[in-house]
């Protein structure tokens, strides 16, 4: 059954349909482990927000505004509904789970769909491995800053430009498995995994730049793209970052790879390598193109002491679509970016800050260098936990450069500063 | 009369290393610091060893991702139970000779308990969360006490008699983590130097 729905055209419904399918492949064991329907069953999260945000207006209303909220110039202050999202994590037996997360994003634009699917193994480790596994909708373990099956970010409201990016775009149907071991006092994990549905990644990235907020891509929804200019008309202004393009589900899969060490000292290192091995030169009637990207992420969480934590990540990609003119595709971008992030708790008040810079430089012959952007961002945020309850504020500044804009008759260097104060509830 | 005094120079004998001496154990690494939570046994010889008094019922929590306490002296025979209080499943289990066992999920505010019935050290860890570390010493001696912030251990009631003193530590540079030696009758004070590793980083790998 699960191979049956597998072969379906990816179109808008295979992620849904292959975990569910999976899921009925289970065998049925009735040891005593099944939990279905149980209140541990379930969780219960949302937040909601005061927004205040000046500079222009957000990607989110087909702007190059880089946040989640935008503005016309003037100082905007409005009450959000942020994210909430409803867990599902049934255990099947004692080894075998799943996550299914049904979302809700409010804002300037209202989603709600899925946000995850897939199932767990994990079975008892020996004294030298361990195994697990995941297959389904689900991000790639490349984010430092996101945790729990809704994916919240943890230290803050607004995650780097790295993982706003992962949460929109980098999101396939993979089949994942991971071996950790222990060598002497160092600690080593492998994962790898092979994927499908994830071939317009890059697209939102290329056209909009980078950007930092907290909405993901549900499945089968879309993602507004902002004024395409030269590629107005051969590019439908959305992209669906969830979908496989090519004529039989997976038949051209992707893969990523990744690596941490835990060395005996208190540090994670973390590398991380991802190609989608997507066709560029495919298809769609909307029409949405196959983008071959590959990026590598490189990451490091370094404990020091008295509960203060530093945080990296760095990440450089390409992303080519179209045809070759003249030895170039139509798109050549070139994408990196980088943060720091320090976190460090002052009594019961979390403090995080962090600082990043982003940039694209494209090399196609349709989108040229003329569409590079860059930019950098710093950010300072406070975290307070009564119980389920937790209490954010986060003043965020970012910078950016892009020639793009004056298309639009704006002026291609922007500032932005935005100022949120959110109230955050697990259940 | 001479078998009067026979008989009371055997019950000498026999109740001198009955005795009760004091015995203090310091621990110390190379550098002369003391060691802290070092775990010391007295084995005295023969008929002076004494078991720990059989069973009882410790607890060893779950919570931010972590045992507690981090580590837990018991006699044989004793109860541990497992309660979590975090919100997320635990699966602990132990490899040890001593022990081996798992218990198998279990969430939030559910517990699970496990007979120890053999001395030994028995390693904790759980099979989601592979930061988590804890252990356990079921010990079959009367005397057996972790090392204060002094590295000191005092036995006030020590046998006086021959035996052997071990120290064990969980990142003690040697087999089994453990070194040993010998104590004399009437001895008041012993040390040992040990060499430690480091901790293993309590970074998690863990991605979902």
């Amino acid at each position: 059954m699960f191979r049956d729905a597998c072969r379906l055209r990816i179109g808008s419904a295979i992620p849904l349909g292959c975990a569910l399918a999976a899921l009925w492949a289970i065998p049925a064991r009735a040891d005593g482990d099944l939990e279905l329907f149980t209140p541990a069953n379930f969780e219960l999260n949302g937040d909601v927000r005061l927004v205040a945000v000046d500079g222009e207006k957000s990607w989110v209303e087909r702007g190059f505004g880089k946040l989640r909220s935008g503005s016309d110039g003037e100082l905007r202050v409005q009450p959000e509904l942020g994210n909430a999202s409803l867990v599902w994590k049934p255990q099947f037996t004692w080894s075998v789970g799943g996550v299914f997360v049904g979302s809700v994003q409010g804002g300037q634009r209202t989603d709600a769909g899925l946000s995850q699917a897939y199932l767990t193994y994990r079975p008892m480790r020996s004294s030298n491995f361990a195994f697990s596994a995941r297959a389904g909708l689900m991000w790639p373990p490349v984010s430092l800053e996101h945790e729990g099956a809704d994916w919240h970010v943890k230290d803050s409201i607004t995650p780097s430009a790295i993982n706003s990016w992962i949460g929109e775009e980098v999101r396939p149907v993979a089949a994942e498995g991971s071996i950790s071991t222990r060598i002497a006092d160092h600690k080593l994990r492998a994962t790898v995994a092979i994927f499908a549905a994830n071939d317009t990644a890059g697209t939102l990235l290329t056209f909009r730049g980078w950007a930092l907020h907290d909405r993901t891509t549900l499945a089968f929804r879309s993602q507004p793209l902002p004024p395409l200019g030269p590629l107005t008309g051969h590019q439908a202004p959305f992209t669906h970052p969830l979908i496989d393009l090519h004529s039989g589900f997976a038949h051209r899969p992707g893969y990523y790879a990744k690596l941490v060490w835990v060395p005996p000292a208190p540090v994670r290192l973390e590398l991380f390598h991802y190609d989608n091995r997507a066709n560029p030169q495919t298809v769609t009637p909307a029409p949405e193109w196959g983008w071959r990207t590959r990026f590598d992420d490189a990451g490091l969480v370094a404990d020091l002491g008295s509960g203060a934590e530093l945080k990296a990540q760095a990440l450089q990609g390409r992303t080519r679509m179209g045809f070759v003119i003249d030895g170039r595709r139509f798109v050549d971008d070139r994408f990196r970016s980088g943060f720091v992030m320090l976190t460090r708790p002052f009594g019961k008040v979390g403090l995080a800050v962090r600082a990043e810079a982003f940039d694209t430089r494209n090399l196609g012959s349709i989108w040229t260098d003329e569409y590079d952007g860059h930019g950098w961002s710093a950010m300072l945020a406070a975290k307070r936990q009564w119980g389920p309850v937790t209490a954010l504020a986060e003043l965020l500044h970012v910078w950016s450069d892009t020639p793009v804009r004056e298309d639009a008759g704006e002026p291609d260097r922007q500032r932005q500063t935005q100022l949120q104060a959110e109230v955050r509830m697990h259940w | 009369m001479v078998r009067n005094i026979l008989i009371a120079l055997a019950l000498a004998g026999a109740a001198s290393p009955l005795a009760a001496v004091s015995l203090s154990v310091r621990v110390v690494d190379a550098s002369g610091k003391p060691v802290k939570d070092a775990v010391v046994t007295l084995h005295p010889a023969g008929s002076a060893a004494r078991p720990a008094h059989a069973g009882g019922r410790f607890v060893i929590s779950q919570q931010n991702m972590q045992f507690h306490p981090f580590l837990t002296i018991v006699p044989v025979g004793s109860d541990v139970s497992f309660p979590n209080y975090d919100n997320t499943k635990h699966h602990v289990y132990s490899f040890s000779p001593a022990k081996k066992f798992e218990l198998k999920l279990f969430a939030k505010d559910q517990s699970r308990t496990v007979h120890f019935e053999k001395a030994g050290v028995v390693a904790l860890g759980c099979n989601i969360h592979d930061q988590m570390s804890a252990f356990i010493v079921v010990t079959d001696s009367a005397w057996t006490a972790r090392t204060n912030a002094q590295g000191m251990v005092t036995f006030a009631d020590a046998p006086n008699g021959p035996g052997h003193l071990s120290v064990w530590h969980p990142y003690l540079r040697s087999p089994g983590g453990e070194l040993t030696q010998a104590v004399a009758p009437a001895q008041h004070s012993a040390s040992f130097e040990v060499r430690l590793r480091p901790p293993p980083s309590a970074m998690s790998m863990t991605d979902y």
